[in-house]
């Protein structure tokens, strides 16, 4: 190992132990001790950290409480950060707050840090075209039935069995922080950026069936289907037209693809 | 392989005064521009995919000349260039066409993880044989000369050979790289370690600089902490005309990183640095 490998290995472990004592090669002198020269380091990390990720949990801020400072002090702690954006360390929270104690008894704090993650990422994902109902026309009617759509890559689906997303829409409106509340079964959230905007909404039973079978790849046929399943061949058609039209308002699909 | 010599285009420009570009001020900045003559972007804000962040630099680089200032190079750390990220500074600087990119003489982390600092080198021949190796690397793959830019430091090596101007010089001089000198972070680290300001002024090339920082600071118990997010100090103004002396003509901005003041008081403090270094250069000329 060179000898500055060694000083930047020493100076990492320094940085990012609990308790440190600062390196021999850390220079002590008259204007300041090497532990308050090395604390600057220190504190500044976990500072710094902290305040991005703050930035990128309003929700679970706002669900946390007072818990939440100590919560992500906790994380930093646990998790060094491995990535040079800085905001990019928030990707391991959700799963830091399902597993480690105290946090995963409350199971809802994992599931409001994904929402918050899918709204990060979806904010500066790559940009994509969308398509709208006047495309459609393009698309033979012989060909249809076999056509698969493609979805924007940002469009993300949360199963949710707390409503987070409420305690996200009172983070973002400045509003008063709802009471939890639990379903019996789980609800689809839908994350998505249209333009520059990132919006989430909740999916009714039979639109995340068809959504996820487009996400999957499957045939306007199949999805059609699906639907079919659902309200009876008469009222299906009927359902998927108006799915299909709210999806293209809302800049989900990019394209499609014919067989 | 060994890293070829950088391509040398010709002189870069003289922008004038600027500002760093942060959220806080975009859309007072583009409805009243003033006399901001350029802006400084940090580099990995805009390393994305998409999104409200590129839609607001389009919008600035119709407006005003960038120029692109990373924090995440890590130029002194012995774990590899990060592919990815070199990758990614290089299609950005190839959308956008900044006047130059700039980043950091120090290491970011190691190991893998990144203490998101810049943490301070020690100023030894094995450093300085490391760094300006890796410059060229870099200057090679984005097809320009960078700017490394002064940190301020709390902490300094026994290992020690050099002072830290003269391993600044040494990397501009061996790498054939600009300087990017923090007016600031000259004055910090001085005080910090107990070195004259003025000679690390003397220290350093004048051919080589490029581009000037100003920021305030946070006087600490026994440490000043620089923490850009304050006024520039008056000792930081001396010190800039001390610099204005001795460098002439450089482009300059204040760069705010934190405790956003409303955008009037940055283009104030832009203009004192207009008003002190233009009868310079005057009567220099």
């Amino acid at each position: 190992m060179s000898s500055l490998q060694a000083i930047q290995q020493q100076m990492l472990q320094a940085v990012l132990a609990e308790k440190s004592r600062p390196p021999q090669m850390v220079r002590d002198d008259a204007i300041a001790d090497a532990s308050s020269r090395l604390e600057v380091y220190r504190h500044g990390y976990r500072i710094r950290l902290r305040d991005a990720l703050k930035v990128e949990f309003a929700g679970l801020q706002c669900m946390a409480g007072a818990r939440f400072e100590s919560l992500l002090d906790k994380y930093v702690a646990a998790h060094p950060s491995e990535h040079y954006n800085i905001r990019w360390h928030g990707s391991g929270l959700p799963g830091f707050l399902a597993y480690a104690h105290p946090w995963r008894e409350k199971p809802q704090l994992a599931e409001m840090a994904k929402l918050d993650w899918a709204m990060s990422t979806a904010f500066d994902a790559a940009d994509e075209s969308h398509i709208g109902v006047a495309d459609l026309a393009a698309v033979p009617p012989a060909s249809w039935a076999g056509l698969r759509l493609t979805l924007q890559h940002n469009l993300q689906v949360l199963a949710c069995v707390y409503n987070t997303d409420a305690f996200r829409r009172a983070a973002d409106r400045n509003g008063r922080r709802p009471h939890l509340r639990r379903y019996a079964q789980p609800r689809q959230l839908l994350v998505w950026r249209l333009g520059t905007g990132v919006h989430y909404r909740r999916l009714d039973d039979d639109e995340w069936q068809v959504l996820g079978a487009a996400i999957q790849g499957e045939t306007f046929a199949s999805l059609c289907a699906s639907l079919a399943g659902h309200h009876g061949e008469a009222a299906a058609m009927a359902r998927m037209v108006a799915l299909l039209t709210r999806w293209l308002g809302a800049g989900l699909i990019h394209g499609w693809v014919l067989p | 392989m060994a890293p070829s010599s950088p391509p040398r285009p010709g002189p870069l420009p003289y922008l004038g005064y600027g500002l760093g570009l942060r959220v806080e001020h975009y859309e007072a900045l583009l409805a009243n521009p003033g006399k901001v003559e350029w802006l400084e972007v940090v580099s990995e804000n805009y390393m994305v995919g998409g999104g409200l962040p590129l839609v607001w630099l389009e919008r600035f680089r119709e407006r005003f000349a960038l120029v692109m200032h990373g924090v995440s190079l890590s130029i002194g750390s012995t774990d590899p260039l990060d592919e990815n990220y070199l990758a990614r500074l290089a299609a950005l600087a190839k959308r956008i066409e900044p006047a130059w990119v700039s980043d950091h003489l120090c290491w970011t982390g190691v190991q893998g993880v990144n203490l998101h600092d810049l943490m301070p080198l020690p100023y030894t021949e094995e450093a300085l044989a490391h760094v300006v190796d890796r410059v060229k690397r870099v200057q090679d793959l984005l097809k320009r000369r960078i700017l490394l830019e002064n940190v301020s430091s709390y902490i300094s090596f026994a290992d020690s050979q050099l002072s830290e101007w003269e391993f600044l010089a040494a990397v501009a001089e061996r790498a054939d790289c600009l300087i990017l000198l923090d007016i600031n972070n000259v004055h910090v680290s001085a005080k910090n370690h107990g070195f004259s300001s003025l000679d690390y002024l003397r220290g350093i090339p004048v051919s080589r600089v490029q581009q000037f920082h100003l920021a305030g600071y946070e006087q600490g118990e026994r440490l000043i902490i620089d923490t850009h997010d304050a006024p520039v100090s008056h000792a930081v103004w001396d010190l800039y005309v001390e610099a204005v002396r001795r460098f002439g003509r450089i482009s300059t901005m204040i760069e705010r990183d934190d405790n956003f003041p409303p955008l009037s008081e940055l283009m104030a403090e832009l203009e004192r640095a207009r008003a002190l270094a233009e009868p310079l250069l005057k009567d220099a000329a």
